[in-house]
């Protein structure tokens, strides 16, 4: 930056409306659980750790439904940001049919609190959803429905180089969707790992001469994440990104399960917490410092309902530290939390 | 991605004096601005007598860099696409169906783990007949440990009764012997140019439905082992060729995984390929056999929206057909 534009840049202050106006628009959100426990505000880079499968795309579906639901619609509260959602998949494995199937469900969820004649037709509709029947028609509004998938914006990436080329052009795509009136709300990444070991070789191959900067895992993660901050600079908008585990863990998690059930009477949460092996890190450190908040999320034993035992797993937030471990399990309504 | 110079004849904008620039900076080809803020790039160039003709280069790149970028699609337009292109197809085993509500998807690559003996080529010749007879499609079966038999695909076509019929059902599977992971690599990058112009000339008779790897994991667990990063990056490269593949072209893909004792604590098996491929397929089948009655066990341990170790069926394939 010039000596000139800094100096313009201090001059320049805003007054107190115009502030306010930037800080109410920027104000925090609070997702559906089992994300809830930490308010996020435009800016925020969140990494949500676990194997797979642990939920995670999961956990992102459900985020980016509170985000393209509108706060309210002919007079009925959704309680959604009403924004758009950019969903960059590298794992290509993102499901529509899942997506539209937990959208409708939440439509017909406010429905039915909004209005209590709608309960009785749920449930057929519900089995109905997951084939695009016609019947649904009849039961949430059509018009939001569209509204909504339409908010959803995704695109697939099958390497580095399409991931890198994506995010160059990123900017200009979000200002394209601004000048029509729609606000960009999240950026999601599923995963950010994947491409890991192919870049690494890629680092091992590299022909570094005559100041040739390689695509090297280092080069790679290190542009990403320049792109992505200066993404956040210009843009309000929150980063949610997951990370599958690419190392096994030390011991296998049935046996810590065991060691957990028969430690928990005498020593509480807090001593079992430490006994979870740590995840091996492979991002590197360019990575990590950019990320501000942490989840992981942990097989945990399963969970007996009245039918049938379901998996279940245990989420904790690293970043900020918080000591309530949420667990949850996963049914065709979504995440659903336990205790 | 092609040298700067190449691109001179159609944009006269990347002349000697812009490479010079790009040179200085490493930057030899399009690939090469990635890594590359262009911002930075573009307040170097103002430094330069000729500034402006130097960012116009400039954004001519990110232009071509756009161009190689796939369209983003909202939610709509996915599912659109996913109805007119991607096809449920039936896996040949009523039980089976019923638990995947369908089917394989086209456009997903599902995993089969089980131990020797549970069942998995049966599975896999079960599923190459029916796709062959039920959805005329064409299959294509990648065989890596000489198992394929195609007596016993003639076993699950249903109208092998009528020869006539039952030939043009055999016709359309086609089986290669792959034994290593190089030839794999050759394989699927040949279909791929092939599948492409079929595109181009527009062929949807009988265009390929089924790909069936029998098995990926002998093709990889060779590979893998030591400290090395090069075997998990074929992996990892082999399993987005057959994504892509996948859902570019609208195949089913299905292969199939063995398992390993894990160590000799407490007997308990896993996949064998680990961590690192987990993240691969969209949908994962444990089978298990059952040798007291041959019953066989099938268990969903991922799915793209079926919670996981959710629906256990169990089902008996016995010897002659099951016709749906």
């Amino acid at each position: 930056m010039g000596e000139d534009e800094a100096r313009g840049w201090i001059r320049s202050d805003e007054t107190a409306k115009q502030m306010l106006c930037r800080v109410l628009k920027d104000r925090a959100f609070l997702l559906l659980p089992p994300l809830h426990r930490v308010p996020l505000r435009a800016g925020n880079v969140v990494e949500i750790t676990g194997a797979s499968p642990s939920a995670k795309t999961q956990i992102l579906i459900q985020a980016a439904i509170s985000c393209i639901l509108p706060k309210t619609w002919n007079g009925i509260h959704y309680g959604g940001l009403g924004k758009l959602v950019l969903f960059l998949d590298l794992d290509c494995r993102f499901d529509v049919l899942r997506l539209s199937q937990m959208l409708k469900h939440r439509l017909l969820q406010a429905n039915r609190l909004g209005n209590g004649a709608w309960w009785q037709l749920e449930e057929s509709n519900v089995n109905n959803c997951r084939f695009e029947q016609d019947k649904s028609k009849t039961v949430f509004d059509e018009e939001l429905y569209v509204s909504c998938m339409t908010r959803f914006l995704y695109v697939r990436c099958y390497d580095s180089l399409e991931l890198l080329s994506t995010l160059k052009t990123l900017h200009y795509r979000i200002r394209q969707q601004e000048a029509c009136g729609s606000q960009v709300g999240v950026l999601m990444i599923d995963s950010i790992g994947a491409f890991h070991w192919t870049d690494r070789l890629s680092s091992s191959l590299a022909l570094e001469k005559h100041n040739r900067k390689s695509l090297s895992l280092t080069n790679v993660v290190e542009t990403i994440v320049q792109e992505l901050k200066k993404l956040l600079q210009v843009h309000s908008l929150v980063v949610l990104a997951t990370k599958a585990t690419i190392y096994e863990e030390k011991y296998s998690t049935n046996e810590n399960n065991r060691k957990f059930s028969s430690n928990d009477e005498l020593s509480g949460n807090a001593s079992s917490k430490a006994q979870q092996p740590p995840i091996r890190e492979f991002m590197p450190s360019s990575w990590q410092a950019f990320v501000t908040h942490k989840i992981i999320i942990r097989k945990s034993a399963n969970y007996q309902s009245t039918q049938q035992s379901l998996s279940a797993y245990s989420l904790e937030w690293l970043q900020p530290q918080l000591s309530s471990i949420d667990r949850f399990i996963v049914d065709d309504s979504g995440i659903v939390i336990v205790s | 991605m092609a040298p700067l110079k190449h691109l001179e004849k159609e944009n006269p904008i990347i002349d000697a004096s812009f490479r010079d620039f790009c040179a200085s900076h490493g930057i030899l080809t399009v690939e090469d601005f990635l890594v590359h803020d262009l911002y930075e790039l573009a307040a170097f160039a103002q430094r330069h007598t000729n500034a402006d003709r130097l960012k116009e280069g400039i954004t001519l790149m990110l232009s071509f860099i756009e161009l190689q970028c796939r369209p983003w699609l909202n939610g709509m337009e996915l599912l659109d696409e996913m109805q007119r292109n991607k096809h449920i197809l039936s896996t040949g085993d009523k039980g089976t169906d019923s638990l995947l509500q369908g089917g394989f998807r086209e456009g997903q690559l599902t995993e089969l783990v089980g131990p020797s003996s549970s069942g998995k080529t049966q599975f896999c010749l079960q599923a190459a007949a029916s796709v062959a007879e039920n959805h005329l499609g064409r299959v294509l079966y990648l065989d890596t440990g000489n198992s394929f038999s195609a007596r016993r695909i003639a076993q699950f076509i249903c109208s092998s009764s009528d020869p006539a019929l039952g030939q043009k059902v055999m016709i359309r599977i086609s089986c290669h012997a792959v034994y290593d992971i190089y030839t794999m690599f050759e394989t699927l990058q040949g279909l791929e140019v092939t599948l492409r112009s079929q595109v181009r000339r527009n062929v949807n008779e009988d265009r390929l439905r089924l790909l069936v790897v029998d098995s990926v994991s002998s093709l990889i667990t060779p590979i893998l082992g030591g400290s090395g990063s090069q075997g998990r990056a074929l992996m990892v490269a082999v399993g987005y060729l057959l994504k892509k593949l996948a859902h570019e072209h609208s195949i089913a893909i299905l292969v199939t995984n063995h398992t390993v004792g894990a160590g000799g604590e407490g007997g308990k098996t896993k996949p064998a390929l680990g961590e690192t491929w987990k993240s691969i397929p969209h949908v994962r089948l444990m089978l298990s056999r059952d040798h007291k009655n041959s019953n066989c066990n099938i268990s969903i341990l991922k799915h793209t929206f079926m919670p996981s170790g959710q629906a256990v069926r169990t089902m008996t394939r016995k010897d002659n057909q099951q016709c749906i």
